[in-house]
């Protein structure tokens, strides 16, 4: 056993932890498993990030509070927050 | 009648073309699905050539397999293609069938790519005007388990940066094409989109055309009705289409209607001011 870092990037509507995520993407901590568009799936596991930190992630991450992207020509839906969850893991 | 990938047809029976607010969707979304009617094993038919070709016939899969030009040239196809693109728009020279195995994964979140020398005027991204479209035609339907197209509503109005949309997976307010065989999914050239992992044990085919404006409009090609304009610019300022955030939507309306009006000539919604904050008080909250 083994404790290993589970990452999930949840994009948010505003850097308010508070404000409704609207991506995400979960980061397995496992050989082989890559991050796929699942469309089986409706909708995200979290409202927002506040959502997740309740159910035990930690942020890692914050988005860029400095710069913003207003007026800029390329586009990235939402505010990026990388979170972790460390969670033993059976080598 | 007109001259329509070198074939005399009809103009386009005003049924098969879009209303008001099927290109006010269009506008909002990015995305219009048609499902042009043929004898019951056409598809499955296409389907089966599609199969039995050995290779990847690439730009030349319509001499391939023939019958996919009859699905572009349906009328219902063709009169959202005229409704969107002018009743002289053109077939590019690309065009190309994605042959999804059981096994294969998903792409990441992209925009098509530019680079096409077949694209004939060569443009950019355009986010305020409809100058190319996709078509993907199913021959099969397609379950949330083949590798479905997937796609963000609203996401043809901003140009993307793939390397850092890479770290997103599942959007919220994504949408799937699960569509019935024979499906024609018409999305604006610069829409947000990905082919998912196909977990099923059965092959799914897609083929993809692209069409593109000859000209620009100097009136509606579509069902126009002036007496709905209030309502569309109501709805081009209002209707939601993919959460994103705040300091986008000002941009996001503002192109939607600068595309609406760029293909609707003549007929361009007039900017008014208009006090959108008076009548009843907010009601408290009890």
């Amino acid at each position: 056993m083994s404790q290993k870092q589970r990452l999930l990037y949840l994009s948010s509507q505003s850097t308010d932890p508070k404000s409704p995520a609207i991506s995400q993407a979960l980061h397995e901590p496992l050989k082989g498993t890559i991050v796929e568009i699942d469309p089986t799936k409706k909708g995200i596991d979290y409202e927002s990030v506040h959502d997740a930190i309740c159910d035990g992630w930690r942020v890692v991450h914050f988005p860029d509070q400095r710069g913003s992207l207003e007026g800029s020509e390329v586009e990235i839906y939402g505010y990026q927050f990388i979170l972790e969850k460390m969670e033993e893991y059976v080598d | 009648m007109i001259n329509v990938f070198g074939k005399e047809q009809m103009l386009s029976d005003t049924n098969h073309l879009l209303s008001d607010d099927q290109i006010a969707d269009f506008v909002i979304n990015g995305y219009h699905i048609v499902a042009p009617q043929f004898q019951s094993d056409f598809h499955e038919r296409v389907y089966q050539e599609l199969n039995d070709l050995p290779t990847n016939p690439g730009d030349e899969i319509n001499k391939a397999v023939p019958k996919i030009d009859d699905v572009y040239e349906h009328p219902a196809v063709h009169g959202a293609l005229t409704s969107l693109l002018g009743s002289d728009y053109k077939r590019a020279a690309h065009r190309h069938c994605h042959k999804n195995h059981p096994g294969t994964r998903s792409q990441t979140w992209h925009q098509d790519s530019l680079n096409i020398p077949t694209l004939a005027d060569g443009h950019g991204r355009v986010s305020d005007h409809v100058q190319s479209v996709l078509a993907m035609y199913y021959p099969q339907a397609v379950t949330e388990k083949m590798g479905p197209t997937a796609l963000i509503p609203g996401s043809h109005l901003f140009t993307a940066s793939t390397d850092r949309n890479a770290s997103n997976g599942n959007f919220r307010d994504q949408v799937v094409a699960v569509v019935p065989a024979g499906s024609v999914l018409i999305l604006h050239y610069d829409i947000w989109h990905a082919g998912t992992a196909n977990t099923s044990d059965q092959v799914r085919y897609m083929v993809k055309y692209l069409f593109e404006r000859a000209n620009e409009s100097a009136e509606p090609s579509w069902n126009h009705d002036p007496a709905k304009d209030r309502h569309i610019f109501e709805r081009l300022e209002q209707d939601e289409a993919a959460a994103m955030q705040r300091s986008l939507v000002s941009k996001r309306n503002y192109r939607r209607t600068t595309m609406w009006n760029n293909i609707a000539g003549k007929a361009a919604l007039k900017y008014e001011y208009r006090d959108k904050w008076s009548g009843d008080w907010p009601k408290p909250n009890l």
